[in-house]
């Protein structure tokens, strides 16, 4: 027995030096303050850690990393209390606690936890999906914790058989390999098998105690850590703001220039792939994979250069990976221990644009727009009052109150198909008699497209003036079109100074209609889909109301299609990518059209004029002979609303 | 080298049509809600300058001649690492013509010293006179070279690049020597690192008045009589006729009409 | 107001432009009565056509293209017009006529303005139309100083009427100057034919409605019967009927003809932010409520199949 505790001195030592190991690199990122809220962070690590609320979303692989999950946990337990019970001397195991627990249960989870082995092994060497990383390492601890399990098993059946344990039918597997040896070889020799494949067992375990934290194993304790570590906001008010006056360099171009926490979560990466299966850019055949950029960055990490350049260090690090990112956030929703790989690509754009300044020219041109004209739409002949036409509506003067600024947006008011959006919205507003004015041509971009395509400078210039703006005239309520102006507001302002009360019209339109200011008065005969825009959805958790404005106004739920609400696939439109040419055969906007035509509905739903434009252009590529409309959820609900339409 | 790159401030000519107004009584635009912006060929110029220091080195002065505001584009030339501002300050009230301009700018160039290369935009994005090279190069009694998109630095020489209706002609040609650039996919306008925009604001610049210039305004030769928005009509004239070939043959004198001026 | 100068360079032989600007000469002289005077720089034009409309015709044809220096031009030009002391002086706006217009003005002390749409004298006074603001707005100029020089849009000029008698031609002699600050040393001819649709000045466009390549060969015969460019929408360049280059719009390229004529193209916005600089925009769409037509001159509503050919004959006809 000495010998075994002999040899898990050093088991240990090499565990902790391998976390060490693991952990020193973190020590060169910048600081960040991760232990607030500490109550939310623990309700946060019981739902995504201990119910593994995101792994199981994925059902194969969710449903394995369930058995594998439970049965090591309790497996843990059970040797903890045997160690308690029989090392200390603490008697425990006792009674019903004993044949219910130690005995039973832990067969039972111990079976579950080898057949979760063989699913995982199945999947990794028969389907090979292209979601997993291929490494010798990964078969490796396949191999070595079905090892551990089985001679777990072996031992105890063994003993069962040697000692004639009368209460050995509490164990079923056990017990039946007792049954199957006993025949097979002598009390003598199955207490010699028992005794090697104990050591065998034992080693086989110590072993992989002290070679795990080397391997993505590490993730048993880094990733509840990194859960509990997580971001509590938004995704949408995740990216970090830049302190102009003390930095040399803006962006991320080395580790050094991450945050501690950055680096932390490159050491959680369980290499599942999650996020680079669900990211539009990679599933539409662009170089961007997510994950590769995550495990690229761990990479470098452990090669502990923390100057060295990042940027085109490696392919999933190139700036032609960086600038296809649409910034929907998928990766984020789907990464089930909470690492942020969004945040990441904007502090490597961040770099591209303000330090190297070194970015593609349609993007140029959109924020060189924005900085001269206020807008990004360079060569638009349209006003921003265009869309108002008949309409009489206020705009907000020096000294007037009202209760709603109506925050039309860029591509509301500029692009011609949005303005029939923000006219039903506004028509809508007006029959609820909701006293509301907009800014008219002294509206100016929210700094939204400077933002995400990295220019941060920019973005806190036209974001000051904004806040400035509105405080003058004493504005408190705002509601927009457009979920980017919306997370803006949102998350995104109140750092800055400018805490406002923000809705999408989306929420807006449906309170106003349980509130019964909107009635509709007809149902529309329509079969309609919803597409969930990111800065609404994954962006800001508001999945609901605009699916309650299309059943309101159709009387019946919209279709959902097969990627929806936190699973939704993007448009193609986020991040600046509306502003640039994809290549014919990887658009990210055709994929989702022929998703969204294929739901069968005559009418795909939007909720933001991005999506707008990008599905409307890929759904007349993609219809076919059906006519499929695109529609805002605004016009749908004034379609509705309005008798004489 | 030292390269003097003439800059022109205008109004944003990218402003909608609808949102542009003039004043009748001044005869020009009216600035409404537009920005100034630095004219599209005069940042073609200094991108041209800066990729031509990128590789043989020199020192790039920006020179312009306006109002306070034009100090604006200045600070937008710093930010992109021009070595050094010049404005002179126009305190006239009314926008001088190309002959004027070239005075004024021809007199501060004899003043910053020793240039060898001026550049300057073909044609202006408000007025478009595309003059201002050629008399600056005929009152500094330099040779001129128009429509160039390229320039390169061979043995001491300068190995120039121009546009003409049929292609390119190359010129091999001793400085100083004034060249108008014109757009090619070369040298669109880089964009600036924000350090640099930050430090811009800090750099000094060059003020000059005529006076510090030792010269006195001079008369125009130049006079805008009118100034009118020409009626757009936006409202489509669907062609009419009785028959196709009568709809199509109104389309085609219509199409004639436009052609023929 | 007296005499009036016409300079053009001959290597096109007496085209259409060289017909626009004695034209326009021919005009002005005849308000201001006084003589018609040409100048004819380079080979290429033996100046027969010209002495039927002007009353004297000089040619300088040692200026050789090949050698081309804008300074040997210049001066030639100005101790030409410096004999002759005319009232006003033409030139035609390709790219070397714009390079010696104002220089030459200065050096005779004179005025210039170029891009004329239109150009009159009344009284003293040479009146130049133009537009400005990149044709947002339109300016009358009034050059204050003698000679005015201009340079115009010869080839919207109405041609001049000939004579039936033949002026003298003389041909006079140009040295070049072996110490000239420039130096030719190639002339590269554009291997792909035609300008580039950027600085086109007559477009004709086709979008997705046109349902193929085929029909795109179609609108290169109509736009090659007016020396127009052909251009796409980008469904169409999506579709691979043409090549990317050709697409006009926000990803696509900006255009500023002074016609452009969008065949099946629906004129979604962002196709529209292309055209933007366009003088007059007309289509052709079966659809009367396609956007295009907001943003049209005029307009037809009929399937491009029907129109198309037609057109091209209806053309051909007016042309000539
Ligand atoms: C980010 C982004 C950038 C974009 N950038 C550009 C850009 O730069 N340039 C661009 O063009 N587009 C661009 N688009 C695409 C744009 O939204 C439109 O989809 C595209 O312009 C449509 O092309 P179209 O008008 O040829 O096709 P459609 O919109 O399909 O229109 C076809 C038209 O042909 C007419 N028609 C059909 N048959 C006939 C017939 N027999 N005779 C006459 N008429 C007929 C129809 O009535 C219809 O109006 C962009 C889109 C996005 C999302
Ligand atoms: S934000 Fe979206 S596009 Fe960007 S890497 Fe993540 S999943 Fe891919
Ligand atoms: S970053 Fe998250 S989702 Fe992506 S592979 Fe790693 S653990 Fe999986």
């Amino acid at each position: 027995m000495w010998l075994m505790y002999a040899l898990l001195v050093p088991t240990l030592a090499v565990a902790a030096y391998g976390f060490y190991h693991r952990i020193k690199p973190w020590f060169v990122g910048k600081p960040l303050d991760r232990l607030d809220r500490p109550a939310q962070r623990i309700v946060r690590l019981l739902k995504l850690g201990l119910l593994q609320q995101k792994t199981i979303r994925e059902r194969y692989a969710g449903f394995f990393h369930q058995m594998i999950f439970w049965g090591f946990i309790v497996l843990f337990i059970a040797t903890t209390v045997v160690l308690i019970d029989y090392d200390f001397q603490v008697p425990i195991m006792r009674g019903a606690f004993y044949l219910y627990f130690q005995s039973f249960f832990v067969d039972v989870l111990g079976l579950l936890f080898l057949v979760g082995i063989a699913l995982a092994g199945w999947r990794r060497w028969w389907f090979r999906p292209p979601a997993l990383v291929y490494t010798k390492e990964a078969s490796l601890i396949l191999a070595l914790l079905f090892v551990i399990g089985a001679t777990g098993f072996l031992i105890e059946g063994w003993r069962i058989a040697a000692t004639n344990d009368p209460w050995g039918a509490w164990s079923p597997v056990g017990n039946v390999i007792a049954k199957i040896s006993r025949p097979l070889f002598s009390e003598d020799a199955l207490l010699i098998l028992h005794r090697s494949f104990w050591w065998l067992h034992m080693g086989t375990t110590f072993a992989f105690l002290a070679w795990a934290p080397y391997t993505k194993m590490a993730h048993v304790l880094l990733s509840p850590a990194n859960i509990y570590l997580g971001n509590l906001d938004p995704i949408g008010g995740s990216l970090k703001p830049v302190d102009f006056e003390s930095s040399e360099i803006f962006g991320v171009n080395s580790l050094a220039q991450f945050t501690w926490k950055d680096l932390a979560d490159l050491d959680a990466c369980t290499e599942c792939g999650r996020c680079t299966a669900s990211c539009p850019a990679n599933n539409s055949g662009k170089p961007l994979s997510p994950r590769d950029i995550i495990l690229d960055l761990q990479k470098l990490s452990r090669r502990g250069e923390p100057q060295a350049p990042l940027i085109g260090a490696t392919v999933s690090l190139s700036s032609e990976s960086l600038w296809n990112c649409t910034t929907c956030a998928a990766c984020v929703e789907a990464c089930p221990v909470s690492i942020e790989q969004l945040p990441k690509i904007i502090d490597l754009r961040r770099h591209l644009v303000m330090d190297q300044a070194e970015f593609p020219e349609m993007m140029q041109d959109a924020l060189g727009s924005l900085e001269n004209r206020g807008h990004p739409f360079r060569g638009t002949q349209a006003t921003r009052l265009d869309w108002v036409g008949d309409l009489d509506i206020p705009e907000w003067g020096e000294g007037q109150t009202y209760d709603v600024l109506y925050w039309v947006g860029c591509a509301g008011a500029l692009v011609e198909r949005n303005q029939k959006t923000v006219r039903a919205t506004a028509q809508l507003l007006k029959t609820a008699g909701v006293r509301f004015a907009i800014l008219g041509r002294d509206e100016k971009c929210t700094g939204d497209l400077a933002r995400r395509i990295g220019n941060e400078f920019l973005f806190e210039t036209v974001a000051k003036e904004n806040i400035e703006r509105l405080q003058s005239l004493g504005v408190t309520k705002v509601v927009t079109s457009c979920p980017h102006c919306f997370n803006t507001f949102a998350n995104e302002y109140p750092r800055l100074g400018g805490a406002f009360e923000v809705q999408h019209h989306s929420v807006f339109l449906a309170d106003l209609v349980r509130n019964g200011r909107l009635k509709p008065s007809r149902a529309i005969e329509e079969t309609v889909t919803f597409h969930d825009p990111c800065y609404l959805g994954r962006h800001n958790g508001e999945y609901d109301a605009p699916r309650e404005l299309v059943q309101i106004s159709i009387g019946k739920d919209p279709i959902e299609m097969p990627r929806s609400r936190e699973r939704s696939f993007c448009c193609g439109g986020g991040g600046g990518l509306s502003f640039v040419e994809e290549p014919t055969d990887q658009r990210v906007s055709h994929r989702r059209a022929a998703e969204a035509v294929e739901s069968g509905a005559d009418t795909v739903a939007v909720g933001c004029p991005f999506c707008m434009t990008m599905l409307e252009d890929a759904v007349n590529a993609k219809s076919g002979d059906r006519p499929v409309k695109v529609k805002d959820v605004a016009e749908i609900l004034w379609q509705a609303v309005n008798q004489q339409a | 080298m030292n390269i003097v790159v003439c800059l022109k401030q205008v109004l944003d000519p990218e402003i909608p049509a609808r949102d542009f107004k003039i004043n009748k009584e001044r005869r020009e635009a009216e600035r409404g809600s537009a920005n100034l912006v630095t004219s599209i060929f005069c940042a073609n110029a200094l991108e041209t300058a800066l990729q031509f220091r990128d590789i043989h080195g020199g020192k790039i002065t920006v020179l312009t001649y306006g109002t306070v505001a034009a100090e604006d584009v200045l600070r937008k030339a710093i930010a992109l690492k021009a070595d050094d501002a010049v404005l002179v300050l126009n305190d006239q009230s009314s926008s001088p013509d190309p002959l004027q301009v070239a005075s004024v700018l021809a007199a501060a160039i004899k003043k910053i010293d020793a240039v060898n290369l001026i550049l300057v935009g073909r044609e202006s994005a408000d007025w478009g006179a595309g003059q201002t090279g050629g008399l600056v190069a005929e009152i500094l009694g330099l040779p001129c070279l128009a429509f160039v998109d390229h320039i390169d630095l061979v043995d001491g020489s300068l190995r120039i690049r121009r546009q003409t209706e049929t292609g390119r002609d190359v010129y091999m040609a001793t400085p100083p020597i004034v060249l108008t650039i014109t757009n090619d996919d070369h040298n669109l306008p880089r964009v600036p690192k924000t350090k640099d925009v930050m430090l811009s604001s800090r750099k000094p610049i060059t003020k000059w008045s005529l006076t510090d210039l030792g010269i006195e305004p001079t008369p125009g030769y130049l006079k805008v009589a009118e100034l009118g928005i020409p009626e757009k009509n936006t409202m489509c004239e669907f062609v009419d006729g009785e028959t196709l070939d009568d709809k199509v043959a109104t389309l085609a004198r219509k199409i004639a009409d436009v052609i023929q001026g | 107001m007296q005499d009036v100068l016409c300079v053009w360079f001959g290597s096109s032989g007496f085209d259409r432009s060289a017909e626009g600007l004695l034209g326009a000469g021919q005009r002005i002289a005849a308000t201001t009565k006084g003589k018609l005077h040409s100048l004819v720089l380079g080979k290429g034009d033996n100046g027969s056509r010209a002495a039927a409309i002007a009353d004297s015709v000089q040619i300088a044809d040692q200026l050789s293209l090949d050698a081309y220096s804008p300074e040997e031009a210049l001066a030639v030009i100005t101790s030409v017009a410096k004999s002759l002391s005319p009232g006003a002086v033409l030139f035609a706006n390709d790219a070397y006529s714009q390079e010696l217009a104002p220089r030459l003005a200065y050096r005779l002390g004179g005025s210039a303005i170029g891009d004329a749409a239109d150009v009159v004298a009344e009284g003293d006074i040479l009146k130049v139309t133009r537009s400005v603001y990149g044709g947002k707005a339109v300016a009358v100029y009034h050059l204050e100083r003698r000679p005015s020089v201009a340079w115009i849009r010869a080839r919207a000029q109405a041609a001049a009427t000939p004579r039936s008698t033949q002026a003298e031609i003389k041909h006079i002699a140009t040295s070049a100057d072996p110490n000239a600050a420039t130096r030719l040393l190639e002339r590269q001819t554009e291997a792909h034919e035609g300008v580039r649709l950027e600085d086109a000045r007559w477009i004709i466009s086709g979008g997705r409605g046109l349902g193929g390549p085929e029909p795109f060969e179609q609108l290169k015969e109509l736009a090659d019967t007016i020396g127009a460019q052909v251009a796409a929408s980008r469904a169409a360049c999506d579709a691979g009927w043409v090549p990317p280059s050709w697409q006009v719009g926000q990803t696509g390229k900006r255009v500023a003809p002074d016609l452009y004529l969008a065949v099946a193209i629906s004129g979604a916005s962002q196709h529209l932010i292309g055209i933007a600089d366009a003088k007059v925009v007309a289509a052709i769409n079966t659809d009367q409520h396609a956007p295009i037509f907001k943003h049209c001159q005029f307009g037809i509503v009929e399937d491009y199949k029907k129109v198309v050919s037609l057109l091209k004959e209806k053309l051909q006809a007016l042309k000539g």
